[in-house]
């Protein structure tokens, strides 16, 4: 039997343009989507370069449309467990983790209150903490409270559920399993930031104020931990001195095979954070800076900045001086000199490895680096396929919903 | 760099380079990790990421008068950690290969010396002479295998059927074995002398680095006293090689080299008192001083007891010598070929050694046991091996023995590295 409908596996820029573009030439779409929330990586931003646009812009007019088209069913929390059939005839089993918040749930936040303990926060990469109630930020969608009742305990949960005017907790939530049949799956399952721990020679994630460029974004963002102060987080002061470090962990036959094409790019528009926000003096170390086509222009407008250095050189080497300040070790290979230097604050230019890195992937091969090519009525978008930016991305889920829909059609 | 260089490649140096080891250079793109996390590495102009770029560009008077090559001691992080896999280890070492093929004179021997296929001729050379030898005293004695008994009085060996193995009957030192010794080691300085004064001819024409702060420069006696001390001896560059999370193998491997290194001094002594004993009794003799002369020879007298102090010299550097030569066997066996790869100036040189060991230890116990059918041809081997080693050495990967010593003292005298004290 046949079906024509379309699953998407990742609800980031890359699924959501993809079941939007095709739900809205009448096809049926599922997205499937880990997080409590759509919207992935780009909701995590502060800006998104070249416009240095919020996530709001962009995501916003996204979700208006999913709101309005019955064709496109979300499923928050949930992920493939497997994949049967072929092309035009998949039988997918889905499982969803309990929310314990149903759709009841006003987001008025008096869980949160009524909820006593916290634990980093994953959608601040650790720089921020939340309760067992949350909200992962405040431009959430779908809008609604989640409850980790594995971090708390019977009591606190019985004073949350109490907390709620609305009766929208609901403790007794189980994880369900979730039969879907459909005809082609696109998978957008996206990237995560290569793990630091692996860089040893950069400290390997164990020195203070080293951050990553993710974790540096959540630090500028207005709805990140320091309400878009970027301090350092082993004391709360603002760094004078900054270096970012490119290429951490890509373009690196021992880690990241690969050009993860937007770290250039977000580092210099990290650069344009710090300076909207004071003035301290940065050094971005880099082995070529790439900033291909039109962003060249934006890196031409960031070198005009007068304290900013740009060092060609990799920094091979960082450790902590003992009080906190990471000391970066590099050659500048213009001026053949070796010399150590003391920061504030160290950023990691981490690459994006594929989300699905490491686990079993239900559908679809990967190639030698670990992206997801396309198969037979399967389809790759977005940074699943390969290293994007949000404009390539979108353009990409655009292109997966065209197969999606050429693979389902007349079936 | 503020000052315009054009660059005029040699395309095929870097051909060259490519051939003997540095095979994946043309993959380095610049990012400089090998200069930051060498240990060795100075600050100014560190190594090795300068070296891959005049390679690609195929700078070669710059590489082949590089000064940093042999302050390298390749420990292979530089290689680990590369990005790319391009190697700089490699390349540094490939570079060392082409100084020893090049530094020393009579270029023929460095051709030979540079690829299997130059084994044979060079093997053939003494294997003919003591083969010649042989064939001849053989004549002489009445027998290739022949066993003998000690004359006192005429300070000589007579064959007889059922006397010993002994390997200075049928290749007598005074005649055979000690003249050609000499002669080799005689080629063998001449080589290294030439060789030295073009190493340093070339370190001379580079542009020298003006030190501020520095009082003065010690002279090329200091400094090289400095290196025997300190990086011979101590093998302080050997050990600051290895960082805080090197791998035992590569900690053993400083250890292996050091006590073979030990092991060579060893057998050194071994053979410098033997040769005093020798021929400074036949002097002493000759000279009416018979008493002495007598004394003197009979502690040079071979083969010489176990209990011997010599012979216990010998034993003990044969044993450190076969320690060094495992610990170094082992790391070169169990190098990643992705990271660190092995040339033909690697492999000749270990396996020489252990045939030099092999052959001397297998000829000592062979000769005790009376097995002279094993006895005589390993000890023949014994000498066309020590021969091998000796005749060779500036064109061999244990010439660094004398141009890393010459390259670290000068280096020392210009500034590029500090006095061992001053680390």
């Amino acid at each position: 039997m046949s079906n024509n409908s379309i699953l998407v596996v990742g609800g980031g820029f890359a699924g959501i343009t993809a079941a939007l573009e095709a739900a809205e030439v009448g096809y049926e779409v599922y997205i499937v989507e880990t997080n409590p929330y759509l919207g992935g990586r780009v909701a995590q931003l502060n800006q998104y370069f070249p416009k240095l646009c919020p996530p709001s812009c962009g995501l916003e007019i996204q979700f208006q449309r999913i709101k309005n088209n019955p064709k496109v069913k979300v499923l928050t929390m949930a992920s493939v467990a497997s994949v049967s059939g072929s092309a035009g005839d998949y039988d997918v089993k889905i499982t969803q983790r309990p929310r314990y918040v149903n759709e009841r749930c006003t987001a008025c936040g008096d869980c949160e209150t009524a909820a006593v303990t916290t634990v980093d926060s994953e959608f601040d990469f650790g720089v921020g903490k939340r309760k067992t109630a949350y909200k992962t930020h405040p431009f959430m969608f779908p809008m609604r409270y989640v409850v980790d009742a594995d971090n708390a305990s019977d009591s606190e949960l019985a004073a949350i559920k109490d907390a709620c005017k609305y009766d929208a907790v609901d403790l007794d939530d189980k994880a369900r399993s979730i039969d879907l049949k459909v005809g082609t799956i696109v998978v957008a399952t996206g990237w995560k930031p290569y793990d630091i721990a692996k860089l040893t020679n950069l400290g390997g994630g164990k020195v203070p104020n080293v951050v990553t460029n993710m974790q540096f974004e959540r630090l500028a963002a207005p709805n990140g931990p320091t309400g878009g102060k970027i301090l350092r987080p082993s004391d709360g002061t603002e760094p004078k001195r900054i270096a970012f470090v490119q290429c951490a962990g890509s373009r690196d036959q021992n880690h990241l095979n690969y050009c993860s094409y937007i770290c250039c790019m977000a580092s210099l528009k990290h650069v344009r954070y710090i300076r909207e926000r004071g003035d301290a003096n940065v050094t971005v170390y880099y082995i070529d800076l790439r900033t291909p086509g039109r962003y060249d222009k934006f890196k031409v407008m960031t070198e005009a900045d007068d304290k900013l250095t740009l060092v060609k050189g990799k920094v091979a080497a960082i450790v902590d001086d003992g009080f906190g300040n990471p000391v970066v070790t590099v050659e500048n290979a213009i001026t053949g000199i070796k010399s150590d230097e003391k920061y504030d604050m160290v950023v990691l230019a981490t690459g994006m490895e594929p989300s699905i890195a490491g686990l079993k992937v239900p559908a679809g091969a990967v190639d030698a680096d670990g992206f997801v090519i396309d198969g037979d009525g399967i389809i790759a978008a977005g940074c699943a396929k390969q290293p994007f930016d949000v404009m390539k991305t979108a353009q990409s889920g655009t292109a997966a919903a065209m197969k999606a829909i050429k693979t389902v059609v007349g079936r | 760099m503020s000052n315009t260089v054009k660059v005029q490649p040699d395309l095929k140096f870097v051909k060259e380079l490519q051939a003997v080891g540095g095979d994946s250079l043309k993959k380095c793109y610049q990012c400089a990790t090998c200069s930051v996390v060498c240990p060795l590495s100075p600050d100014d102009n560190p190594y090795p990421r300068k070296e891959m770029v005049w390679a690609q560009w195929g700078l070669k008077d710059r590489l082949v008068n590089d000064i940093d090559i042999w302050l390298c001691h390749n420990c292979g992080t530089c290689s680990d950690l590369c990005p790319r896999g391009a190697k700089p280890g490699d390349l540094l070492s490939a570079l060392r290969n082409m100084a020893y093929r090049n530094l020393a004179p009579l270029p023929i021997i460095g051709k030979w010396m540079s690829s299997s296929a130059g084994m044979l001729p060079l093997a053939a050379i003494p294997a003919l002479i003591y083969g010649i030898i042989w064939v001849l005293m053989a004549g002489k004695v009445g027998s290739f295998l022949p066993r003998f008994e000690w004359d006192a009085a005429n300070h000589a060996w007579i064959p007889t059927a059922d006397g010993k193995i002994v390997f200075g009957g049928l290749f007598p030192g005074d005649y055979t074995i000690d003249p050609i010794f000499m002669a080799v080691f005689a080629f063998m300085l001449w080589a290294f002398y030439a060789g030295v004064r073009n190493m340093i001819k070339a370190f001379d024409a580079q542009p020298k680095t003006f030190i501020v702060g520095r009082k003065s420069a010690p002279t090329m006696l200091a400094a090289f006293i400095d290196t025997v001390k300190y990086e011979i001896l101590q093998h302080t560059q050997f050990n600051d090689c290895n960082d805080a999370d090197a791998d035992e193998l590569d900690v053993k491997r400083a250890k292996g080299h050091r006590w073979l290194m030990f092991a060579f001094i060893a057998l050194l002594i071994v053979t410098g008192v033997v040769a005093t004993g020798h021929w400074g009794g036949w002097l002493l003799r000759t000279l009416g001083i018979t008493g002495l002369g007598e004394i003197v020879s009979a502690i040079g007298h071979t083969p010489m007891p176990f209990y011997h102090p010599i012979k216990l010299l010998a034993l003990v550097g044969a044993g450190l010598g076969v320690y060094g030569l495992v610990a170094l066997t082992k790391r070169r066996v169990n190098l990643d070929a992705a990271k660190q790869s092995s040339s033909w100036y690697d492999w000749y040189l270990i396996t020489l050694v252990w045939v030099v060991f092999g052959t001397g230890i297998g000829a000592m116990v062979f000769r005790v046991m009376g097995a002279g059918l094993l006895a005589y041809p390993t000890y023949y081997v014994h000498l066309i091996s020590v021969f091998m080693l000796l005749a060779y050495l500036p064109w061999s990967k244990l010439g660094h023995l004398v141009y890393r010593t010459v390259a670290l003292s000068y280096a020392k005298k210009i500034g590029r590295i500090p006095m061992g004290a001053d680390k």
